[in-house]
């Protein structure tokens, strides 16, 4: 077993015991070793579960093993401090009252400034679509116009017939722009999570990630995986793939291919990659990708907050980022996501 | 190759000139070729930057070809590379842009680079014919 450096019980699984936990869980040589509260159905508790953290009946049963050697309440109620000092064991330290209420403000204006971030990088993201946008709106309503000036004389009925087809196609291709472009613009809602097919979410990503970069001269190959699902928030997801997509794309400077792919292991392991013919990232530069506001691409065209956001969504789902990159050859993103329902084995008689 | 060439079959008793649309998308090089034969024109269309050039360098093209109406943002060969290649190589053809994205920077670097338009998609028929109405003056004058 790997010993961790701190060993933390959450006592109070509400709002600040359910923060406490998404945050905490991210942080290497922090183990969360339990969560505990009164009310079975505590919000904090099902996360718990989700995350594989011990849910635990009775506060004692918690902070008195595991080696827990620090203890955080916050339950805001006055009698569990005292209550937890008199269990503990010798040597555990215990995080309570005002601090827990300082470490919980904290949290909560870390977790503004990280939705403020990932906003701020779909904004950003969006200002680069304007010439993508723009091409596939003003195309099919060249498209309307024409034909709505030949059937101003058109005698033919068939003809007219066919353009008026033609006419409502080219509509209903323009208000598909409109809804995936306000499907992806609007702030993500907080603990939307729900089952999200990665095959469509990477097709729905890649249509998005057309209006950022040029994919004429870009080979698309498509290995999905059959029922490749998991469980998390589809915006934060579509978010996740438009940029490695995109930044995918942007790494192949000519002709080149992007892979998607999905794969479903006999674990029940789900994973998803995006992988480039592109130029690759230099071995230095490796250790700095997922970084705030580290960018090698020219001024105004990267935030440097993409991969960072990236990391920040799929640390928050528990799942785990590789990336395999030769300079000149291309580079893969390979996300595996946590297994969503235990499988079953057939253990060989 | 069968993109353009079905233009060299098409001998309308009054032709006005002939004229190549250089679009990725076939919706607009119909349109455009509806609107254009209504004035009498004949289009050829090419898909690309590349089959564009190799319509120009194709049988009585090279003699006959009077305006060029260009994309922008197309595969392959795309408008910028394609505009350069035939403003060196065939500085007599006149040349129109039609593009989806309006570039007030681009714009004028295409027009004071000898463009004689730029028009944004959507653009009416009569402004269109206008503009290649213009651009055939312009031909006849670069050949006197």
């Amino acid at each position: 077993m790997k010993l961790c450096a701190t060993r933390i019980a959450i006592i109070g699984a509400g709002k600040g015991g359910t923060a406490l936990l998404d945050l905490l869980h991210q942080i290497p040589d922090v183990e969360i070793v339990g969560i505990a509260d009164k009310d079975p159905t505590a919000p904090g508790l099902k996360r718990a579960r989700d995350l594989n953290v011990l849910v635990a009946e009775r506060v004692q049963d918690l902070i008195q093993n595991h080696g827990v050697n620090l203890i955080m309440d916050v339950t805001g109620a006055p009698s569990m401090e005292p209550l937890i000092h008199t269990l503990k064991r010798p040597g555990a330290e215990v995080l309570s009252g005002a601090a827990t209420r300082l470490l919980w403000k904290l949290v909560q204006h870390q977790s503004k400034l990280e939705a403020e971030l990932f906003q701020a990088d779909k904004l950003a993201g969006l200002g680069s679509f304007a010439a993508g946008i723009a091409h596939d709106i003003n195309n099919p309503l060249q498209l309307i116009l024409g034909l709505a000036e030949n059937l101003e004389e058109e005698q033919d009925l068939a003809v007219v017939h066919e353009q008026a087809r033609d006419i409502t196609q080219a509509v209903k291709r323009t208000s598909a722009i409109c809804r995936d472009l306000t499907r992806y613009a609007r702030r993500n809602g907080a603990g939307e999570e729900v089952m999200v097919n990665l095959n469509t979410k990477l097709d729905e990503a890649l249509r998005i990630a057309r209006y950022a970069v040029t994919l004429q001269d870009v080979t698309v190959v498509k290995r999905y995986a059959e029922d490749a699902s998991v469980m998390g928030n589809p915006d934060e997801l579509l978010h996740v793939f438009v940029n490695l997509i995109t930044n995918a794309v942007q790494a192949i400077k000519d002709h080149g291919t992007l892979t998607l792919q999905t794969t479903v292991g006999p674990d029940g392991l789900v994973s998803a990659s995006v992988s480039d013919t592109g130029c690759g990232i230099p071995k230095e530069a490796f250790s700095k990708i997922f970084e705030p506001l580290y960018t090698t691409k020219p001024p105004g065209k990267g935030t440097g907050l993409g991969l960072y956001n990236v990391m920040s969504v799929i640390s928050k789902m528990d799942g785990h980022i590789c990336v395999e990159s030769d300079v000149g050859v291309g580079t893969t993103f390979r996300i595996e996501f946590p297994q969503v329902q235990p499988t079953i084995s057939c253990a060989p008689l | 190759m069968g993109e353009f060439k079905s233009g060299f079959f098409m001998s309308e008793s009054a032709c006005n000139g002939r004229v190549l649309v250089v679009d990725d998308e076939p919706d607009i090089r119909k349109v455009v070729r509806m609107t254009l034969q209504k004035a009498g024109y004949e289009v050829i269309e090419a898909e690309n930057g590349e089959k564009a050039i190799e319509a120009i360098n194709t049988g009585e093209n090279r003699l006959l070809l009077d305006v060029l109406i260009c994309d922008i943002r197309m595969p392959k060969i795309n408008g910028v590379e394609a505009i350069a290649y035939f403003q060196q190589e065939w500085p007599r053809v006149p040349i129109i842009v039609l593009t989806g994205f309006p570039d007030t920077d681009m714009a004028t670097s295409f027009l004071r680079s000898g463009v004689v338009d730029y028009l944004v998609k959507p653009v009416e028929g009569e402004k269109l014919r206008t503009a290649v109405a213009r651009a055939m003056e312009q031909r006849e004058l670069a050949q006197l």
